[in-house]
Formats: C-alpha cells, sequence, structure tokens
C-alpha cells in the first residue's frame, strides 16, 4: 500500500547467468543506462544521489539470460561511505563478469579518476562515455580511440536517453564477460600518482574549444546569485503552484468530474442494482457515499488531477537541474533548522509522497539532519493527494483559509526544525554539492517518469482509498460510527470544536492522508471547523504507508514517537487553533 | 586568504585543501584553479567553478581552503 515499492525483490541468479556491474561517478547516468538496458522502470533525475540503494534487473543478450546490479553513484571506491562500502563489496565480491563503467564526458577528469580506480579491482570493464551530446554542445571534444588506448579498454560513446550507443555497450560488455578470463589487476596507485596519470591521460584524449555560454547555461548562472536568483526561485514557484492548483482544478471539472459522474459511478450502479436489492448492501456498495461512488469519486475526480499535475512539475524540475540550486538559495534558511540546503529536494519530495521523500534523504546526508527531515515530512509537508483534498475542501469556499493552512504548515516546519536541531544530538554537514548543468529534459524520459509515478498512485492509493470508503459506508450505514463518535466527542466536539461525523475522518485518516480530509466534505462546515479540520488532518499521523517506511528506516521506538507526536501535536494545535480565533472571535 | 573571503568572479589558486574526503572526491586537488561564481547574504554557501563543473560550498569548508588569487 506504499506509494512506491521499497523492497528489493530478490532476482534469482543462477550459477551460470552472466553478473555484471553498473558503477560510475553520482548523476552521470546509470540509472538511464539500467533502465534503457533492462526495461524497468527506476527513477532517475538530474542531480546526484538518486539511486540510494543497488538494484537489479535481467537482461537478456542472444537467447542468454544476465543479470545487471545498478550500484548506487560514488566518487571515489574508498569505503568512506556507505554507497562507496557497497559499491566496493560489489568488485570484491568473485562472481561479476564484468563491469559497465559510465563516465560523465562533460567530466571527464573526475570520471578517469574513478575509472582507473576500479579498473584496479581486475574485473573486465567496459566504459560507456554518456552525455557525449552535452559535451558536444560545450564544446568538449574527446578522442575515443585513444581513450581506449589509455583505458586498455572498449569505450563506447553513449547518450543514453536517447538510446545511443547502448546496443553496442551491452554486446561488447557481454562478449567481456563470456570470455570468463580476469584480466590483470593494474598496479594501485596512490591518490596524488593517480591524478597525475588522470591528467596526462586528459591531456592526450580531450580538446576543449571555447563557447559562448548558451541561454541555459547563463540563466544556470543566474539563477546561483541572490538576485536574480530569489525572483527566479519565487517565478518557478508560482508556476508551479499555478500548473498544479489552476491546472488541477481545471482538469477535475472538465474532464475528471464529468466522466467520473456521469459514466463510471451509473455504470457501477446499474449493475449492482442488477443484483443487489435496496438496502444495506446496496448502499455500502453504491449509495451517496458507498465504495463505488466515493470510493472512484474521490481518488480519480478530486485528487488524482493534482497528483498528476504535481508529478509533471516536479518531474520536469527533477530533470532540468534547477532543485539543487534552489538549495544553494535556502541554504541559510534551512540551516536554522539543522540540515542543509541540498535537504530541500527531499522536502519537495515529500510534498508528492513522503515515502520516496524519506528514502531520498539516505543520499550523503548525516543521521541527525535525516531523523530531522523527515520528521518535518511526516509532521506538516501534505503530500500531493491530500493537497488535491483540501483544495477541493477549501478552494471553492476559502481560498484564504487554504494560503493559512499553508503558512501554519511552514510555521510549524520551522518551529519543530529549532526545536529537533537543539533536542537531537550529533552534527549537521556543511552543504558540499555538485551543481548539475541546467538541461532542457527530454521529453520521453519526462513522460516515462510521470507515467510511473501516477500509475503507482492509481494502484496504490485506489485499494486503500475503497476500503476505508467502504468501512466508512459500513460504521456510517450501521450506526456504529455514532457509538464511536460518542467517546470521542470531548476531543473532537468539545476541543476542536467539530461536529460529531468529523470522526470519521479521524479514522479513516491513519489510512492514508487525504482520508483525513474528504469525509469533512459533506459536513456543511463554518470557516473556523474548516481551517481546524484542516490543521488537524495536516499534522495528522502520516498515513500507513509511511509509518511503515518510518519503521523500516529508523526503527520502531523512532517511528512510534514520531507517530505519537504528530497525533499529539495535530489535536494540540488544532484546538489552541479553535479556542484562540473562538476567543478572538467573541471579542469582537 | 581564505576561499571564502573571495570576491564573485575572482580567479584563485588553491593553495591547501582541509582534510576532507568529499572535497577530493569532488575533484578538488592543490594547485587547481577555480572562480567564484556566486555568494549568498546570511553566511550561506559559495559557488565555485572549476573547469566546466559547479560546486556549493558551505561557509565553514569555504573558510578552511586557503587560496592564493591570480588574474
Amino acid at each position: 500500500m506504499s506509494c512506491h515499492t521499497t523492497e528489493q525483490e530478490e532476482l534469482h541468479i543462477r550459477k551460470d547467468d552472466v553478473k555484471i556491474l553498473l558503477m560510475g561517478n553520482p548523476n552521470v547516468g546509470k540509472s538511464v543506462v539500467f533502465s534503457k538496458l533492462t526495461g524497468m522502470e527506476v527513477m532517475s533525475a538530474n542531480y546526484t544521489g538518486t539511486t540510494v540503494t543497488y538494484t537489479k534487473g535481467n537482461i537478456q543478450h542472444r537467447e542468454k539470460k544476465g543479470i545487471i546490479i545498478d550500484v548506487p553513484g560514488t566518487y571515489s571506491l574508498e569505503a568512506t561511505s556507505p554507497a562507496e562500502e557497497v559499491a566496493v563489496e560489489f568488485l570484491k565480491d568473485a562472481s561479476a563478469d564484468a563491469v559497465i563503467c559510465v563516465l560523465d564526458a562533460t567530466n571527464l577528469e573526475r570520471n578517469l579518476n574513478f575509472a582507473l580506480q576500479v579498473k584496479e579491482y581486475g574485473l573486465p570493464t567496459i566504459f560507456a562515455l554518456n552525455l557525449m551530446d552535452v559535451a558536444e554542445r560545450q564544446g568538449v571534444y574527446i578522442d575515443v580511440q585513444q581513450l581506449e588506448k589509455e583505458l586498455n579498454a572498449p569505450v563506447i560513446p553513449t547518450v543514453a536517453i536517447r538510446n545511443v550507443g547502448l546496443r553496442e555497450l551491452l554486446q561488447k560488455a557481454w562478449e567481456a564477460a563470456e570470455k570468463q578470463e580476469k584480466e590483470l589487476p593494474t598496479l594501485a596507485l596512490s591518490e596524488e600518482d593517480r591524478w597525475l596519470e588522470v591528467g596526462r591521460m586528459i591531456k592526450n584524449v580531450q580538446q576543449v574549444e571555447h563557447r559562448h555560454p548558451t541561454f541555459l547555461e547563463k540563466l544556470g548562472d543566474l539563477s546561483l546569485r541572490p538576485f536574480p536568483g530569489l525572483p527566479i526561485a519565487f517565478i518557478v514557484l508560482m508556476m508551479a503552484l499555478g500548473v498544479v492548483v489552476g491546472g488541477g482544478k481545471g482538469l477535475r471539472a472538465a474532464i475528471f468530474l464529468p466522466i467520473v459522474n456521469n459514466w463510471i459511478v451509473p455504470f457501477f450502479r446499474m449493475i449492482v442494482g442488477n443484483f443487489v436489492a435496496e438496502g444495506l448492501i446496496y448502499n455500502v456498495l453504491v449509495g451517496e457515499y458507498g465504495i463505488f461512488v466515493k470510493g472512484i469519486e474521490w481518488p480519480f475526480a478530486l485528487i488524482l488531477p493534482y497528483v498528476l499535475l504535481f508529478y509533471v512539475v516536479l518531474s520536469f524540475l527533477e530533470d532540468s537541474g534547477y532543485l539543487p540550486r534552489l538549495g544553494v538559495l535556502v541554504d541559510s534558511t534551512l540551516r536554522r533548522v539543522g540540515v542543509h540546503g541540498g535537504n530541500i529536494v527531499p522536502f519537495i519530495m515529500g510534498y508528492g509522497c513522503s515515502v520516496p521523500a524519506i528514502l531520498g534523504t539516505r543520499a550523503a546526508t548525516s543521521f541527525k539532519e535525516r531523523i530531522i527531515v523527515s520528521s518535518l515530512v511526516a509532521l506538516a509537508v501534505p503530500c500531493a493527494a491530500q493537497t488535491g483534498a483540501f483544495i477541493a475542501l477549501l478552494g471553492d469556499h476559502s481560498a484564504l483559509v487554504l494560503v493559512l493552512v499553508y503558512l501554519i504548515s511552514f510555521i510549524a516546519m520551522l518551529l519543530a526544525g529549532i526545536v529537533l536541531d537543539k533536542v537531537i544530538p550529533g552534527k549537521s554537514e556543511p552543504m558540499l554539492l555538485e551543481i548539475p548543468n541546467l538541461l532542457m529534459p527530454d521529453k520521453d524520459a519526462l513522460l516515462k517518469k510521470i507515467w510511473i509515478r501516477t500509475k503507482g498512485f492509481m494502484i496504490e492509493a485506489e485499494v486503500p482509498m475503497m476500503l476505508g470508503v467502504g468501512f466508512a459506508a459500513l460504521v456510517a450505514e450501521t450506526g456504529a460510527l455514532n457509538a464511536v463518535s460518542g467517546y470521542v466527542a470531548p476531543l473532537t466536539t468539545g476541543w476542536l470544536g467539530l461536529p460529531p461525523e468529523a470522526t470519521l475522518g479521524l479514522l479513516l485518516g491513519v489510512i492514508r492522508r487525504e482520508l483525513a480530509v474528504l469525509p469533512l466534505l459533506e459536513l456543511d462546515l463554518t470557516t473556523l471547523q474548516l481551517l481546524v479540520g484542516a490543521v488537524v488532518a495536516l499534522f495528522y499521523i502520516p498515513c500507513l504507508a509511511v509509518l511503515g517506511v518510518l519503521i523500516k528506516e529508523f526503527g520502531m521506538k523512532i517511528a512510534l514517537t514520531m507517530g505519537v507526536a504528530t497525533i499529539l501535536l495535530a489535536f494540540l494545535i488544532g484546538g489552541v487553533l479553535n479556542h484562540t480565533v473562538s476567543f478572538v472571535l467573541m471579542l469582537l | 586568504m581564505a576561499l571564502y573571503q573571495m570576491k564573485k568572479n575572482c580567479k584563485c589558486q588553491i593553495e591547501k585543501l582541509p582534510c576532507n574526503h568529499l572535497l577530493k572526491c569532488l575533484g578538488m586537488r592543490e594547485g587547481m584553479t577555480v572562480c567564484v561564481k556566486s555568494r549568498q547574504p546570511l553566511g550561506g554557501p559559495i559557488v565555485i567553478e572549476i573547469g566546466k563543473r559547479s560546486f556549493a560550498i558551505a561557509r565553514d569548508v569555504a573558510e578552511e581552503i586557503v587560496v592564493r588569487e591570480v588574474n
């Protein structure tokens, strides 16, 4: 039920299967090569650390089966970070038959340093010289034949994202793997000597022609300066909001709602009507709040348009390489909550779904930073589905309340971050981040990524949503809801000032974030009640899938602490808000 | 002089790097020429350019990198 699968499926490896490792520096396009070679759907983006754990995939070549392993990108093989340890482990493991080492043609020097380190392990190695198109645009020319001589290994120029050179790459890798004779490991050089060697090779193979900076390069540089970087960031965020909120409302009204209400729901009503007589079961299935009515209208008509458009925007930003630039601009702000600017990436991912955001914190941050970012995302970052629900609830009624909810979310993150920074022992890492080239995202890669994510939402949100709605319909129809509501009335009606039926949102909110909001739609609330309801839902326990990933990443104790803390904070802030505003209104 | 004190668009040569594994891995070495591309207010990071690559470096780290201005 998680938004994204986190488990590695153990693929069965037969002894005679060819095993190929895919390695390289971060952000050279290993994951793109991997997904093109295996046909598997893996996430890639234009910044470092997208792949935080290794992935295995099957490949086939001339009827023979093999396996390819996407090793997380590392800058060196000195085993000083968890990712490097993983990489070294794989190289030492004798079962690997060959290595495909991906090199970034726009940054050959550092990549060759890595290449020499890989060669020290003596496995048959094939080099993919990737990003050849970008290099050429930058005026970087590389003599591939000379490079093959220098490396004493095949070098295949590739543009992985457009499938250029990949067939040849696989062919060569396969040949090397099947030869079965291990190469002699090259002599291990000291770091100093290795760089000297790299310098010598660069002189022989690379020519750089001075080019006038392109528009994107200029824009990339400008976006790093406070001015005009901050205005650019503001424009980008406003455009993103416009696309998601404005576009979402349009899509919802023009396409999704009519299709669901005029076609899908009547279809289910007709089918169910043929088999079931009017009564309890009929109502649970296709009554006003039935599984096949709200269970379809909510996820598909109210939520999906926003989720889809959010992923359009997120995927575009990721592939353009803009996000690390935003990280530089917000670094001094984020450092106040104890994390460096690079962590803006998991925060922004959290506005889509917290699960990949929390997994994303694995990339190159200290444990303290991981805990802070994960807690803040779990506490106060509404996921795309919940944002859709907020817009459905508040958008037509009061845009001001909608803005207020997000303002409260920001303030809560800032305060909670400052507290966590003080409370949690340990040190935050200083920012040290490579800024990628600003690129125009590739259309096909973008569409594929949006599709993977949206499909994930449709599959993984629909089942819990229908179960939730079914459960809700059942407790409402049988009158069980009134009994439960009676028990928690002091909390809902007394402390939060919500109608007793709001209990339903609190029950369902445990399953998914948006389900804490959607039941409020039907209750005809006052503006204050809308605000309190939305704020409680915002801070409330961050859905089962997130709780699961928190347990997996940080252990039961920390995960439960986060879960309990978010529930308590939700009720505390909601109640205080209710009583303060009521009190002020009374005075006026 | 510390790298962090360099003005924007100034070129300088790295004389001494602090013991920081990641700096070395990113490809920074003593003797390299770098250019400061942007600075942030409030003690934010600086962005430097080495060859065609850009790196954001936190103030704490950039203050420990000793450089000499070249023109």
